[in-house]
């Protein structure tokens, strides 16, 4: 079974192809360029050098969220128009998890953490144990102190910080945490490879969608409901010369 | 910070264009003033000096013009803006260090700006007169 997956869901964009759990190949940028100009000539390059046509891949993965805005919809939008004239199934990744995955041999937890502005992450937890991945969270947008203090309960393990937000959620513990370790730039950020693993296991459990069926996956700030403050005294001030208006 | 007094618009779009020779190109600006202050003519002045001569105007309906000049411009309105969810979906967030970003209406996403940014507020003192205080730039 050959597997194209991409990621696009932050900073970096990346392409992988899985054949068979073999990883045939994987282009990985970091770079602040837009990804709806490199992904495509990423995803060209790959399958050019690896000498493979599209029609012969089986499964088209992608990481559908969460993620930036713009980052999730130009990777759901690219497997999109790549399967739908190909009539190819569509594997449906959490960012978050296809990172646990970038790191199985390791035992521990793996933090997965994407800075969602404001003091908050998105986040899950994943219990990593001789090449076994079990979920501990779901995906879920949480404060970095609301973390801090949930991983204060698993002082038993080792808890590796992977993500565009590791950085951020290992210098706001400052330390308090000391089971808690940044992982090397090599593992830090989601990579297709991994979105390729988690995307496998979903084709073994039957669990692929179709073209049709995608789509990006938002996670909503548990604040979202809260109106900015500056704009609220915008209205207010609306309000009080509406009034005197109509006196 | 720094405090200017323009009497005319075109004076406004000066002084900016001298404020653009300034950017590195990564700045956010925050632009703070009412209806009418002149904030879309100090982002033209902007405009034009970093090169760009296409005609800039107010991003009510787009929420965000982009334009290619010695640094690309990303001109916001956040007018029509109120909550977290409004301000993602704009793709806000996916333009920070990308290039420069003018921010108008900046007061209705206070909490989202960066703490590192240029605060420029414009008052009116007459139908010809504003005072443009500079809060995080270079000296013009």
């Amino acid at each position: 079974m050959k597997i194209l997956a991409i990621d696009t869901t932050a900073s970096p964009v990346s392409a992988a192809l899985l054949n068979d759990g073999f990883l045939l190949g994987e282009f990985f940028l970091n770079t602040k360029t837009t990804h709806s100009q490199t992904l495509m000539p990423l995803v060209d390059s790959l399958l050019k050098t690896t000498d493979t046509d599209i029609k012969d891949i089986d499964v088209f993965a992608v990481n559908a969220g969460p993620g930036s805005f713009t980052g999730v919809r130009i990777g759901v939008a690219s497997v999109k128009g790549m399967t739908m004239p190909l009539d190819k199934p569509c594997a449906s990744i959490s960012t978050l998890e296809s990172m646990a995955y970038s790191m199985p041999y390791t035992d521990g937890i793996v933090c997965a953490v994407m800075d969602a502005r404001c003091s908050q992450v998105y986040n899950a937890l994943f219990m990593l144990d001789n090449g076994t991945i079990e979920r501990i969270t779901e995906d879920r947008a949480i404060s970095i102190s609301e973390l801090e203090n949930e991983l204060s309960y698993y002082e038993e393990s080792s808890i590796y910080l992977v993500g565009d937000g590791a950085l951020l959620c290992y210098q706001s513990f400052e330390g308090r945490l000391p089971n808690v370790q940044l992982t090397p730039m090599n593992i830090r950020y989601q990579h297709a490879y991994g979105t390729a693993m988690a995307a496998q296991k979903l084709a073994e459990s039957g669990k692929l969608i179709t073209s049709d069926e995608l789509m990006p996956v938002y996670l909503r700030l548990p604040q979202a409901e809260r109106e900015l403050k500056a704009k609220q005294q915008k209205e207010q001030n609306d309000q009080n010369e509406q009034n005197a208006d109509n006196k | 910070m720094q405090k200017h007094i323009t009497t005319s618009e075109a004076q406004t779009e000066r002084l900016a264009e001298k404020l653009a020779l300034t950017l590195q190109g990564d700045e956010v600006l925050a632009l703070h003033g009412g209806l009418g202050a002149g904030k879309t003519a100090f982002t033209r002045g902007l405009a034009r000096g970093l090169g760009i001569d296409d005609g800039v105007s107010s991003p009510t309906f787009a929420l965000v013009h982009e334009y290619d000049g010695k640094f690309t411009l990303y001109h916001f309105d956040m007018y029509r803006i109120g909550s977290y969810d409004d301000l993602y979906s704009t793709g806000f967030f996916d333009y920070e260090g990308c290039g420069v970003m003018v921010i108008e209406w900046s007061e209705n996403i206070e909490a989202f700006l960066p703490e590192k940014r240029i605060n420029i507020y414009i008052e009116r003192i007459s139908d010809n007169e504003r005072e443009i205080t500079i809060e995080g730039a270079k000296p013009i």
